[in-house]
């Protein structure tokens, strides 16, 4: 790897993704300013994150940066084009436990599916793990049970 | 599956089972097939679970004019082999209600739950009481999920469907603990509900819910499609 990225962000005006990289033989550490082009508040900002990835200029300098945060950018840089504030646009990454993720769109679900498949991922054991059991069971009715604190307010069926 | 345009749907559903071979649910009345339901809130890793217990055998078919999956699977159930139908949500925990065609001739029902949401914990109880007007006596079990984000929750004691006597699992479809055994064990009693001809009420709430489920079809495809600009029919 010749460029190792150390931060990403964006720029609204003009819609750009910002890199800091270092050079990895020099150690110069320098900023590149990716103009995004043809996105617009419409566009697929999965497939524009994945062009802008394979980009025969840029792909270098992008490959220690995941397809995921480059998706993330383009939808924050979608969110602005289409009228959101920056805060509004990251926030509908952060992950509350108490909301109610039934009320949500196709799109702002796909966001938070997005954020807790990143656990899913780091926890995931693979069927070609090497301690990877079909029918792994854990039996935890031997452990003490203590109750739920979400049982207090019983209601009907609780 | 592709492009059942709005009028089609309808005739469909109203009749012609034949036409929709996914959606024939006459199916489920022969001995050898079971249909079994998950419900739960959004992202609470129903799909993942499914994903999980069949691997390689995933192959889920979408149907997203239902805003349905269903994965087909085969088990052995002591010397028989029985086919399995899953039926999964694509979304549709949004609509608040499901359609009634997915209650219709389920013999078992896996209800999930996401231990870091309470709320989707909450919820079980408005899952539930809607399975048990449509299906009052199917086996029914509750399952926390994602267990492998803070393991210290299987200490605690879950009490929903306690009363109820629903068996209760601990799992995650992330590393896989206890999936399998959920899986298994719910199939095996979804068979074992199917067999037990006793169950006479069964029989009289489907005959019930048949009669039911043309009329409630009927008025939701209205109500969701603004069909009726569409049919005079229906007025």
């Amino acid at each position: 790897m010749r460029f190792q990225a150390k931060r990403c962000g964006v720029q609204f005006n003009p819609p750009s993704i910002v890199l800091i990289y270092e050079h990895t033989e020099t150690k110069k550490v320098r900023k590149r300013i990716i103009p995004v082009r043809n996105f617009s508040k419409y566009s697929d900002y999965s497939m524009a994150a994945e062009r802008l990835k394979n980009h025969p200029r840029h792909r270098d300098y992008l490959e220690a940066v995941s397809q995921n945060q480059l998706e993330k950018l383009h939808i924050i840089l979608r969110d602005h084009m289409q009228g959101r504030s920056l805060e509004q646009s990251l926030s509908s990454f952060h992950l509350d436990p108490e909301e109610n993720l039934n009320k949500l769109d196709d799109e702002e679900l796909a966001r938070k599916k997005g954020r807790m498949d990143e656990l899913f991922e780091k926890n995931r054991r693979r069927k070609d793990d090497p301690d990877f059991v079909y029918d792994f069971e854990v039996d935890f009715n031997k452990t003490t049970q203590e109750k739920c604190s979400w049982d207090e307010e019983s209601d009907d069926g609780f | 599956m592709k492009a059942v345009t709005k009028g089609d749907k309808r005739e469909e559903m109203a009749g012609d089972a034949g036409s929709i071979p996914e959606l024939d649910q006459k199916k489920y009345d022969a001995d050898e097939q079971v249909k079994i339901i998950c419900l739960g809130d959004s992202a609470v890793g129903k799909s993942k679970l499914m994903e999980r217990f069949l691997m390689d055998e995933y192959r889920p078919q979408q149907l997203s004019t239902y805003a349905l999956t269903l994965y087909k699977h085969t088990a052995t159930v002591g010397n028989k082999t029985v086919v399995v139908d899953f039926w999964d949500t694509a979304g549709q925990e949004r609509f608040q209600n499901m359609h009634p065609s997915y209650y219709h001739k389920a013999h078992a029902c896996i209800m999930v739950f996401d231990v870091q949401r309470k709320i989707t914990y909450k919820n079980l109880a408005n899952w539930y009481k809607e399975l048990r007007e449509y299906r009052p006596e199917i086996p029914c079990c509750v399952v926390a999920n994602k267990i492998d984000a803070d393991l210290k929750v299987t200490q605690r004691s879950f009490n929903f469907g306690k009363k109820q006597g629903l068996p209760f699992y601990f799992v995650s479809a992330a590393d896989g603990t206890n999936v399998v055994k959920m899986f298994r064990e719910m199939i095996k009693r979804a068979v074992d509900y199917k067999q037990n001809p006793s169950d006479f009420m069964d029989e009289v709430m489907q005959e019930l819910e048949n009669f039911d489920l043309e009329k409630k079809e009927d008025n939701s495809e209205a109500d969701e499609d603004g069909l009726k600009a569409e049919s005079p029919e229906l007025d």
